[in-house]
């Protein structure tokens, strides 16, 4: 199955959703924007509910699940790596030390982004079967 | 008596206070050339003649008069250069985001051209919905997000001025603006809709980089809303951080490197955002139906349109010139403009060198879709030095990003197993962060930032790491995790049925070259195309 026209409604019903929620949002303050945020949020989960329930009746893809705890250790490793250059670069006084850091929380990402993610890509791959 | 004395005292003073200040109104020398120069503007009479010279149109009679009994003044002279200069960077930076809209149908060109012909509309049309998408999402929520703490600019938009910050390590950092959503209240300014346009073309580009990765496979209704949720907040919040007086803007005051983290038009912000989105969603999808073969190695799938390649390069390039130059916003007083557009078009020629020879000398041919790439590597390389770098910098910058993103696509394809149809990942994610570091490198220090190649130590190169380790470590962490979501809720692929069929009929209903047969796919192509259906 391809596009159809569910997808179609729930396209509008998320777009309706996140206009709504972003009124609430920027009118907050009043009783109406408390109203609309809340009805806006109501139409996003309905639209992803409408989405997986359309993703259920499609044919089955060209991808097998990826395993969940290298992805999640790609994802901590990227992040983590950030985390190490934004603590670091408070914490070192010289701007060497600094370098240092970057560079250290740089590797730690790339290591995430470049060796363990891609790593649990391929072994989703249906070329591999 | 003596009251009636002073009272006449005074009324001599003020009479001839008044008498000497219209004495000397009438005598001022400026009023006095201001009129006379009025009378010898050229009457309604001589221009009805017509002025072929062009030498007596625009003259001191077009300037607008506030108070019609005092005739003109210095004032109105004043008030109108004033306005004349915002006016022109208004139009300036208006056209300049005209240009970067038409690089739309330059993305749409190379990325269509480089897929399969059973793939054109879906590429097309993911290209054109892309600006759709990202406008709307932008228009709700984003603008305000990155520009809504910016504190003004263009003359005006001091409407935007709300950042919110946080207070870590005994600094205060800004996190994201709280003004301009649906640019309604204080919003409602000319100079925001300026801003808002500028800012808004710059963002589409990042969200169409992404179509690239996911080409040939990505369902369309996930896709509309993984563009609505990266206009409306991935984007926004670097840029923010970045350009919208957010924490990597005040690198300078609170760490004291450099001249903060400095990306002068978006390789940053733009290009290296949307290539690690992109990154981010090809590794969640998978490779296309017989891109890999069971051994890893890779199979090239060419594209059905060099020639629409080769040309959308050429859009791309012309709107470039927008894209970096109009990023000064605007060009009375910003002159630096002129040597902006010779950087761009330099590293642009350099790029195409570099890859073109690259490819020539290693492969026997000088390969048309690396040339373009090679071109659009250079571009992207020099959108965040542009400003600060000299020509020779900028040759350099171009060619070594030529080379880059070759070496990056055969790493991208071949180690990390990562189908990228159209290099997205390669042009503008690993030469955005190039483009990053150049800055902290060739930086001359003309214009205000210093890199270490020219004196200024590693001050701003560390400013630009943190960058790239924020574009790394948070970007591509954010973008993966909301479209790993979207893929659990809508499913971020079509089936295997449709991408074999291709996604003109399945996704859009129509082919894109209705009237041509489409010729077979390769062996190679057909087998595993067959065992992924089965």
């Amino acid at each position: 199955m391809a596009a159809t026209k569910s997808q179609g409604r729930t396209l509008v019903l998320f777009m309706g959703g996140i206009t709504a929620a972003c009124a609430g949002g920027a009118f907050f303050g009043s009783g109406a924007g408390k109203a609309a945020l809340i009805v806006g949020l109501s139409m996003l989960v309905a639209s992803f509910a409408g989405g997986f329930k359309q993703k259920a009746l499609e044919g089955p893809t060209a991808e097998k699940k990826q395993p969940l705890g290298l992805k999640l250790l790609g994802l901590a490793l990227s992040l983590g790596g950030w985390l190490i250059m934004l603590v670091g670069v408070n914490v070192a006084s010289a701007t060497g030390g600094k370098l240092a850091v970057c560079l250290v929380g740089i590797a730690v990402s790339l290591v995430g982004v470049m060796g363990v993610l891609p790593k649990a890509s391929v072994q989703g791959a249906i070329w591999k079967a | 008596m003596k009251v009636k004395k002073i009272k006449l005292m005074l009324g001599c003073v003020l009479a001839m206070v008044l008498l000497a200040g219209a004495t000397g109104f009438a005598q001022s020398p400026t009023t006095l050339e201001l009129k006379d120069t009025l009378g010898k503007a050229p009457t309604a009479e001589t221009l009805t003649k017509g002025d072929a010279a062009g030498a007596l149109t625009g003259t001191i009679s077009d300037v607008t008069v506030s108070d019609e009994a005092a005739g003109l003044t210095l004032g109105d002279v004043g008030n109108q250069v004033g306005q004349n200069k915002i006016a022109i960077n208004f139009m300036w930076t208006l056209i300049a985001g005209f240009m970067v809209m038409f690089m739309q149908a330059g993305f749409a060109f190379v990325e269509a051209g480089l897929c399969r012909a059973k793939n054109a509309n879906h590429t097309y049309m993911m290209n054109f919905a892309v600006y759709a998408c990202g406008l709307f999402a932008y228009w709700l929520i984003g603008f305000s997000i990155q520009m809504g703490g910016c504190g003004g600019a263009l003359g005006g938009a001091l409407g935007l001025n709300t950042e919110h910050t946080i207070n870590l390590f005994g600094k205060t950092w800004g996190i994201f603006g709280g003004t301009g959503m649906f640019l309604s209240g204080q919003t409602y300014d000319v100079a925001v809709m300026v801003i808002f346009l500028f800012q808004m073309v710059f963002m589409d580009t990042a969200l169409t980089i992404v179509t690239g990765a996911g080409a040939e496979r990505w369902k369309f209704l996930t896709f509309c809303v993984s563009s609505m949720i990266m206009g409306a907040f991935t984007y926004p919040l670097f840029a923010n951080w970045a350009w919208g007086t957010g924490w990597l803007g005040s690198l300078g005051d609170n760490l004291g490197l450099g001249a903060n983290y400095s990306d002068f038009a978006g390789s940053g912000v733009v290009h290296a955002v949307g290539g690690l989105s992109g990154l981010g969603l090809a590794l969640i999808m998978g490779p296309r139906i017989g891109k890999y073969n069971r051994d890893g190695s890779s199979n090239s799938i060419l594209g059905h349109d060099i020639s629409a390649v080769l040309v959308g390069c050429f859009i791309l390039a012309f709107g470039w010139f927008g894209f970096n130059p109009g990023s000064t916003l605007g060009a009375s007083g910003a002159l630096r403009i002129s040597t902006i557009a010779v950087n761009t078009m330099l590293a642009g020629c350099t790029g195409t060198f570099g890859a073109m020879l690259y490819m020539w000398c290693l492969k026997g041919k000088p390969d048309a879709s690396m040339s373009g790439n090679g071109l659009l590597a250079g571009l992207v390389a020099i959108t965040a030095p542009c400003a600060w770098v000299n020509t020779m910098g900028a040759a350099i910058i171009g060619v070594l990003a030529g080379v880059l993103v070759c070496l990056s696509a055969a790493y991208v394809e071949n180690v990390m197993k990562v189908d990228d149809p159209v290099g997205a990942v390669s042009v503008h994610g690993t030469c955005g962060l190039f483009g990053l570091i150049a800055v902290g490198l060739f930086a001359d220090g003309s214009y205000g930032v210093t890199g270490l190649f020219y004196g200024g130590g590693i001050n701003q190169l560390v400013a630009q790491l943190i960058g790239i380790s924020t574009l790394i470590g948070f970007v591509f962490t954010t973008s993966f995790v909301i479209n790993w979501v979207l893929d659990i809720l809508m499913g971020q692929r079509t089936s295997a049925e449709s991408e074999v069929e291709g996604l003109d009929i399945p996704e859009m209903g129509q082919l894109g070259y209705p009237e041509y047969v489409l010729k077979a796919e390769p062996e190679v192509l057909l087998a595993a195309e067959q065992g992924a259906v089965a």
